[in-house]
């Protein structure tokens, strides 16, 4: 198998199925049976290949991750309850108080909340710098530094860094690169090409195809030594290249709980089985109605680096060939006229998501971001005259006539 | 020839590799397994051609998808 999606639709065979059901099942059990004591035992010894425990590992969501370890050619991948469970769990696992992780302020507002109110007031230093600026990124490294961490396409800002850049630095100061591939998933950008060493998704997006269930994945590439964090030196005598995901799977995910239900697993994988076709077509339409945009004067900006307007086209270009995403923001007058203009869609759904099949439209401003100050938000580049548009799979008129209809109220 | 795995004896034909005694214990993606050899961490790239001598002790650890602790 080759092709991106035959591997989606038909995974990895891991276990015939004991009806011989051609689509793995729901496997909706806490627990898992054993004949002797000895066989649980080594179970729990991790010297079987079965399944104890649902919040540890269950069918329907390996063979979830199985696909998705096929898909972008990695190590190991560990499903989780949502993207953010994923951040979280991979950085509790690599840092801990007195580390410091290196990031930028553009990123999407709750991974930045819980860099900020939650992981922060636990003793772990963040230090931001622009991830466009490989200079500032090495700059900002130090002998505590365990991670840097980006999106590859940043949300709302749409900013995109070069990432093999930003690779070079991390590998020539021996820290792993983590990044949240969420807006590109590995259709559009294979994160191990580009020196990724764990990438994160929220499968929520456009895996999950249609906005049907909460998800997240931790993507380990298998590219860095875990032998060199701190962390994970002990694990990675005991079991080499599988350091990052034994320690998640044998402690921080186990001991946390966030573990994804197989119900979410199973409509995920039914999902993944769609996701080119639905990436395609929400990137053309994107493309089309940020032109339409960009040809209208009563909008002042168009964000999209599918434009060529966009100072990160040539970068995107190169990173995700002629895919650039389903996401683009604009710039109307003032927040009323957003407002205004949001309220006369009819098409488009007024809702916070994104890469849903149904186009959505949000004011981040006085949403995503409205925990943070006035002063802070446009330091984020978040402002109040912008509109979030994330771009579904309808066809691409109506959007366009709706959209029209919106600009017509202002 | 005998072998041990997992601390228990096995009884295994000559030239088997590492990949066949992991399909023999069940395990359908060796890529998912943790192989240790005589106590030494072995690369998955080597389970096709490293063949499997009398005596030799593995370990066999699954912690993708599968195991608990």
């Amino acid at each position: 198998m080759k092709g991106f999606s035959t591997k989606a639709i038909h995974g990895v065979p891991i276990k015939k199925d004991a009806h011989n059901a051609l689509r793995i099942p729901v496997y909706d059990s806490v627990a898992f049976e054993y004949d002797t004591s000895r066989d649980i035992q080594l179970a729990f010894e991790g010297k079987k290949p079965a399944h104890t425990y649902s919040r540890i590992s269950n069918p329907t969501v390996e063979d979830f991750e199985q696909r998705i370890r096929l898909l972008s050619d990695s190590q190991a991948v560990l499903a989780v309850s949502s993207g953010m469970a994923a951040i979280s769990n991979l950085i509790l696992t690599l840092a801990g108080s007195g580390a410091n992780i290196i990031t930028s302020k553009h990123i999407f507002g709750n991974t930045l909340s819980l860099f900020e109110r939650t992981l922060k007031p636990w003793g772990l230093n963040i230090k931001y710098v622009p991830m466009t600026d490989p200079i500032k990124v090495e700059e900002a490294i130090d002998k505590e530094t365990r991670l840097i961490f980006l999106e590859n396409i940043t949300n709302p800002q749409l900013e995109i860094c070069d990432v093999k850049k930003i690779s070079q630095v991390a590998k020539q100061h021996e820290i792993p690169l983590v990044a949240d591939c969420t807006l590109t998933t590995p259709f559009i950008f294979k994160s191990k090409d580009f020196g990724v060493d764990v990438e994160i998704l929220s499968s929520t997006k456009y895996i999950s195809g249609g906005a049907s269930t909460v998800g997240g994945l931790i993507i380990d590439n298998g590219t860095y030594d875990w032998g060199k964090l701190p962390k994970l030196t002990e694990m990675s005598k005991k079991v080499g290249p599988f350091a990052l995901i034994a320690t998640l799977r044998r402690e921080v995910y186990r001991n946390m709980g966030a573990c994804l239900s197989p119900h979410n697993a199973y409509m995920q994988t039914l999902g993944l089985e769609t996701l080119s076709l639905r990436v395609e077509k929400s990137c053309s339409n994107s493309l089309r109605i940020a032109k339409f945009l960009e040809n209208n004067k009563k909008v002042n900006h168009v964000n999209y680096p599918g434009l060529e307007s966009s100072p990160f086209h040539d970068v995107a270009r190169q990173q995700f060939g002629h895919y650039f995403g389903g996401i683009l923001t604009f710039e109307l007058k003032n927040q009323e006229a957003c407002y205004q203009f949001m309220d006369a869609l009819v098409t488009i759904r007024r809702a916070t998501n994104i890469n849903d099949n149904k186009t959505l439209v949000i004011h981040p401003y006085s949403t995503i971001f409205s925990e943070y100050s006035a002063e802070k938000r446009e330091d984020l580049g978040v402002h109040e005259n912008t509109i979030r548009l994330s771009v579904g799979i309808e066809d691409v008129e109506d959007l366009i006539n709706d959209l029209k209809r919106g600009l017509e109220t202002i | 020839m005998k072998i041990e795995v997992n601390g228990e004896t096995q009884t295994i034909e000559d030239n088997t590799t590492v990949t066949a005694l992991l399909k023999s214990n069940g395990v359908n993606v060796p890529a998912m397994v943790s192989v240790q050899l005589n106590g030494s961490i072995l690369q998955s790239v080597e389970f096709e051609s490293r063949e499997v001598k009398e005596g030799d002790a593995l370990e066999f650890l699954y912690f993708v998808g599968g195991g608990a602790a």
